[in-house]
């Protein structure tokens, strides 16, 4: 089994991926954490405004065989979510680089923690 | 315990027992061997892998029995109960079951399988109860209903526990009316342990919750508010809608306790602001059993990733029909464990699959109209009972459904302990008062209840 | 070989099987006059109206889409799918057998002393001092024990340090879930490499924090704790106590007893190890055993005997209620008749044949076994087939399948718990369907089950487009 990987990003070792080439950071999960999951039913998001924590589980990704939480790879206020896939969970199977990311942070943190497109790719 | 097994030449039992073993096991001795030789054990003893220190090297103490020995000596013991004309209620309540819902509901492939993990091959008990959730959503006017919790008790314990996740917090209160059954609510104190969450009593008004009374200990920590009508005490409450708008207005839940019959009657539950309908579903379907229940619950869609137990979902099959099938599985234990919305796996489905089939063999018709003949009954009782001397009936001047309190003037003690002699079952609140419900399974012995009465008072 | 096709009653109008009672006539009833007035009541209730003969029809049709016992081998793990003895129904429908919870103690003396006798008969098989029948089902039971061991520690004066439960991996849902809702943070133990309990991640793990630990015993795999001694003498040791899981006890009646291996609080599942029908999902019934330290806090009312009557009492420190009555009495009387009917001899006879069953399948399928011994249940894996594809293609093949892709320490999980009712014969039919199934390379795809009364059911839309209520369907 073969992953795509998205070459601009950065990742977290729990497989959220960070986009940082904005002046908000895009975060998502990867195509790894997606085919793990399997068929995503559910997405629950968290509110405009929240600031959250590097490491705090900021939202939770249900299939039909398991629950996860989505850990925040950086530290930051949610300045956006992406209500799309709140009706359209699938999206997250999909297209989990593109139209299926799930929030976006303001953010003053550090990105040095996280892993180069090819160091993800040795992970999985 | 009784005991010798009685011989019968007829006994399947002893063709096939070894050594008094058990009758439903179809093994021949020849079997037995053959099946060792395969696995490759000397005896059946060498398959178990038990250190010799906690083995069991006694027999227990236990005596078997025939069949018909197991019957006449249950049913002898039984029937050491007296016979009473039960008049009782609070909470648990019977009414005349069809003889259909035993026929159907008996049909082994429904009481035999169990949870239905394998939907393809078990689509009929799932699609009963999903009709039995949708009988619950006619009756609530709420989107959603589990399909069972395993009790009124239980049911209101888990009402709670979801109003602190919906309102996430814990150490908040949750209100209760000072009806409430003293075993309600030591069930509802348990399930509220784990989050931290206080119960707190309100005082009613002459038999009835108030605004006044609600707003005066309504605060922005309560998560959950409840509240029964009819309440325990059979007194139909008034002032739903107002009290509705006051907990919506502090953020938190509102809990109705109810039960199917009574909502053939009265106004739609979510259509006076309750989110959340708890109660006991086997008035219909069975008979008072000791107390044993069926949890009902429902409550309004938003609530839906929180709701505890199993939920039935129509989904299509590989050949595009529709087929039922157990959905939103991640809620529950097997699959979140610690952090589910509820522990319950095993719940009450037989229970709701007889609910279903009574409500069926009723009718809305049908429904409808047993509800009216509980409010009638109870009313016309009471007013019977007010024209004896020393009684007057009811306590409270208000709407009643199947049941109501009467004062008397004599030591209530004494007057119950008098009729239950006439062969009849009342409840004694106190030294003043009892309690009386009335239905269409004691109302053809009502003449004789109200003679008893009169007696024992005089 | 034995194949299986169920009946399926077509209906090409609603697009699916046996229509809905709400498409077979939904009808609206005016409330009318009621005496009261009008704010208070409903104006109309919609809901099916069907006679007679036409409600028989169609819940015979749908018991014909359902699999039971009766119909043919459920070997599903954990579950302990036993044959359920006819008699037992009729005592339970008796009418003396049905009486309000709130009746006189002396007016009901015949249910109370087959109460009281049941509570005695589940200390025997446990080896427990105290027995409460009130919980309605297993994970009631385990919220009640770890309600009893929380309330034990208060007593001790060490309710506030000791905030964990301990909780094998392998172990059922239900115990981490009963007890966080006791309000215990609870501690996963990883198995060791023999898939039992790892010594030394216990030890690790006990401590001034410990309450309780709760272990299943044969565990899921089906594999005795052969260090259960040790284990308990490390948990007492810490201070804390140790609760056993009944789910598997059909394997260990009249040969070993929970009380004797040093379990302090242990569950019974009445409709697994003792028969009762499982309902399609209940009810069952969970009582719950202890030792004497703890049978003051067991849950009230408890039954006792004085000079021959029958009275009920609030144990000293109880926890109070996990039920609004007596539990789920009807089952419970089921229960009494079974256990009355076998006796001691006829209870050990049940596990003795339940394991004997559970190793002849085991040894007629051609697949792994990763552990072992095992005892009334194994648990084979499905190899390089996915197991839930498995279970679907043996759909077809009159057999229910095991519990699949768990516990998740077999890769591809094939539960299988044959019980003591099924004949060589047929323990022979189900591994063929065993042997049909494996290497069958259809059934990694979605055409199974094509025997059955529906095809293979789309799990993902049901979960996104949650359709719950026939209201739901007739708004579409």
């Amino acid at each position: 089994m073969t992953f795509t990987t998205s070459d601009g990003l950065l990742y977290a070792e729990s497989h959220e991926w960070v986009d940082d080439r904005a002046d908000v950071v895009r975060i998502g999960i990867t195509d790894f954490a997606q085919d793990e999951l399997g068929d995503i039913v559910f997405v629950e998001l968290p509110a405009e405004g929240v600031a959250l924590e590097r490491g705090e589980p900021f939202a939770v990704v249900e299939s039909i065989k398991a629950v996860s939480d989505i850990y925040a790879p950086v530290s930051g206020t949610v300045t956006a979510v992406n209500e799309t896939v709140s009706d359209r969970p699938e999206l997250v199977n999909e297209h989990p680089f593109e139209r299926g990311w799930l929030i976006e942070l303001e953010t003053t943190d550090e990105l040095g923690h996280l892993l180069e497109p090819d160091e993800y790719r040795e992970q999985i | 315990m009784s005991g010798t097994p009685e011989r019968s030449t007829r006994d399947a039992e002893e063709q096939h027992a070894t050594n008094r073993g058990t009758p439903y096991a179809p093994h021949t001795d020849v079997e037995v061997d053959a099946m060792l030789e395969s696995i490759g054990a000397g005896d059946i003893d060498a398959l178990f892998d038990i250190p010799d220190s906690v083995q069991f090297d006694g027999e227990l103490a236990i005596s078997g029995a025939s069949e018909q020995a197991v019957i006449r000596r249950l049913t002898e013991t039984l029937a050491q109960n007296a016979d009473d004309t039960e008049f009782l209620g609070r909470g648990h309540y019977s009414h005349y079951v069809p003889s259909i819902v035993d026929h159907l509901s008996f049909r082994s492939e429904f009481i035999t399988s169990y949870t239905q993990y394998q939907p393809e091959i078990t689509q009929g008990f799932l699609q009963a109860l999903f009709e039995y959730q949708s009988l619950l959503v006619e009756l609530t006017g709420l989107e959603v209903a589990n399909c069972s919790m395993y009790d009124a008790a239980t049911a209101l314990g888990e009402a709670a526990t979801l109003a602190a996740r919906v309102r996430g917090t814990s150490g908040s209160r949750v209100l209760v009316p000072d009806y409430v059954r003293a075993e309600r609510r030591a069930v509802l104190e348990n399930y509220v342990t784990g989050v931290g969450l206080v119960v707190e009593e309100f005082p009613t008004e002459d038999g009835v919750t108030t605004p006044e009374a609600v707003g005066r200990v309504l605060d922005d920590d309560v998560v959950m508010v409840y509240v029964e009508s009819p309440t325990t005490e059979g007194i139909i409450e008034e002032h739903l809608a107002e009290i509705g708008d006051l907990v919506a207005e502090r953020d938190a839940l509102f809990c109705l306790g109810s039960d199917p019959v009574a909502l053939a009657l009265l106004r739609s539950p979510a259509s006076l602001g309750v989110d959340i309908v708890t109660g006991d579903a086997s008035v219909l379907g069975l008979s008072a059993s000791y107390g044993m229940g069926l949890g009902l619950f429902a409550c309004r869609e938003e609530y839906l990733r929180q709701v505890p137990g199993r939920l039935i979902g129509a989904s299509e099959d590989a050949d595009g029909n529709r087929a039922f099938t157990l959905t939103l599985q991640t809620r529950e234990q097997h699959i979140r464990r610690e952090r589910a919305t509820s522990n319950i796996c095993t719940n009450q489905a037989w229970i709701a699959l007889r609910a279903a089939i009574h409500a069926a063999s009723l009718g809305p018709s049908g429904l409808v109209s047993l509800a009216k003949r509980c409010h009638a009954l109870a009313e016309r009782t009471a007013a019977r009972l007010d024209e004896i001397d020393g009684v007057s009936a009811p306590v409270h001047d208000r709407y009643h459904f199947r049941e109501f309190a009467a004062r008397t003037d004599g030591d209530a003690r004494a007057i119950g302990a008098a009729m239950r002699d006439d062969g009849f079952a009342v409840h004694v609140l106190d030294g003043e008062t009892i309690q009386i419900c009335v239905t269409d399974v004691n109302e053809h012995r009502v003449d004789e209840f109200v003679r008893s009465l009169e007696e024992a008072t005089h | 070989m034995q194949r299986h096709t169920q009946a399926v009653w077509d209906d090409t109008e609603s697009d699916g099987y046996e229509p809905l009672l709400s498409e077979k006539g939904l009808e609206t009833a005016e409330v009318g006059e009621t005496g009261l007035p009008d704010e208070l009541t409903r104006d109309s209730l919609e809901l099916p109206a069907l006679s007679e003969p036409e409600l028989a029809r169609h819940y015979t049709r749908l018991s014909q889409m359902n699999y039971g016992i009766d119909s043919g081998p459920y070997p599903l793990g954990s579950c302990t799918m036993k044959y359920n003895p006819k008699f037992t129904e009729e005592i339970a429908g008796l009418s003396a057998a049905s009486v309000h919870p709130d009746r006189d103690a002396e007016s009901v003396q015949g249910t109370l002393e087959i109460y009281h006798e049941l509570q005695g008969y589940l200390a025997e098989i446990g080896g427990m001092d105290a027995v409460s029948l009130q919980p309605p089902a297993g994970s009631a039971g385990e919220f009640a024990g770890i309600l009893v061991a929380k309330a034990y520690h208060e007593a001790n004066g060490e309710g506030d340090e000791r905030t964990e439960v301990i909780v094998p991996t392998s172990a059922h849902g239900t115990n981490f879930a009963s007890a966080a809702l006791a309000g215990y943070d609870v501690v996963e133990l990883p198995d060791d490499a023999d898939g039992r309990v790892d010594l030394n991640a216990l030890s690790a793990a006990v401590g001034d924090s410990t309450a309780a630990l709760m272990l299943t015993n044969p565990n899921t795999l089906g594999l005795f704790e052969r260090n259960i001694e040790e284990i308990a003498a490390m948990i007492h040791e810490a201070g804390g106590l140790l609760y056993y899981d009944g789910a598997n006890l059909n394997a260990l009646l009249g040969r070993a007893r929970p009380g004797d291996m040093g379990f302090d609080i242990m569950h019974y599942n009445v409709h697994k190890t003792f028969a009762t029908p499982h309902g399609g999902g209940g009810p069952g019934a969970g009582p719950i055993g202890v030792n004497e330290d703890l049978a003051p806090f067991l849950p009230t009312p408890q039954v006792r005997e004085e000079d021959g009557a029958y009275e009920l009492f609030e144990p000293a420190r109880s926890v109070g209620k996990v039920h609004g009555a007596m539990g789920n009495w009807l089952v419970l009387l089921k229960a009494h008749a079974y256990i009355s009917r076998l006796g001691g001899a006829g209870l050990r006879d049940a596990s003795a044949k339940a394991v004997l069953n559970a190793n002849y399948l085991a040894s007629q399928i051609d697949l792994e076994i990763p552990f072992g011994p095992f005892h009334h249940e194994f648990v084979a894996s499905a190899g390089e087939q996915d197991a839930a594809d498995f279970a679907k293609r043996m759909l077809d093949y009159g057999v229910h399948p095991p519990t699949t892709k768990w516990p998740e320490i077999v890769s591809e999980a094939l539960m299988t718990e044959p019980t003591e009712a099924e004949s060589k014969k047929t323990l022979e039919q189900v591994a063929d369907a065993f042997d049909a199934v494996r290497g069958d390379a259809e059934s990694s795809d979605s055409s199974s089950p094509e025997r059955i009364a529906a095809g293979r059911i789309d799990q993902t839309s049901a979960a996104r487009t949650p359709r719950l209520s026939w209201q739901r369907i007739h708004e579409e």
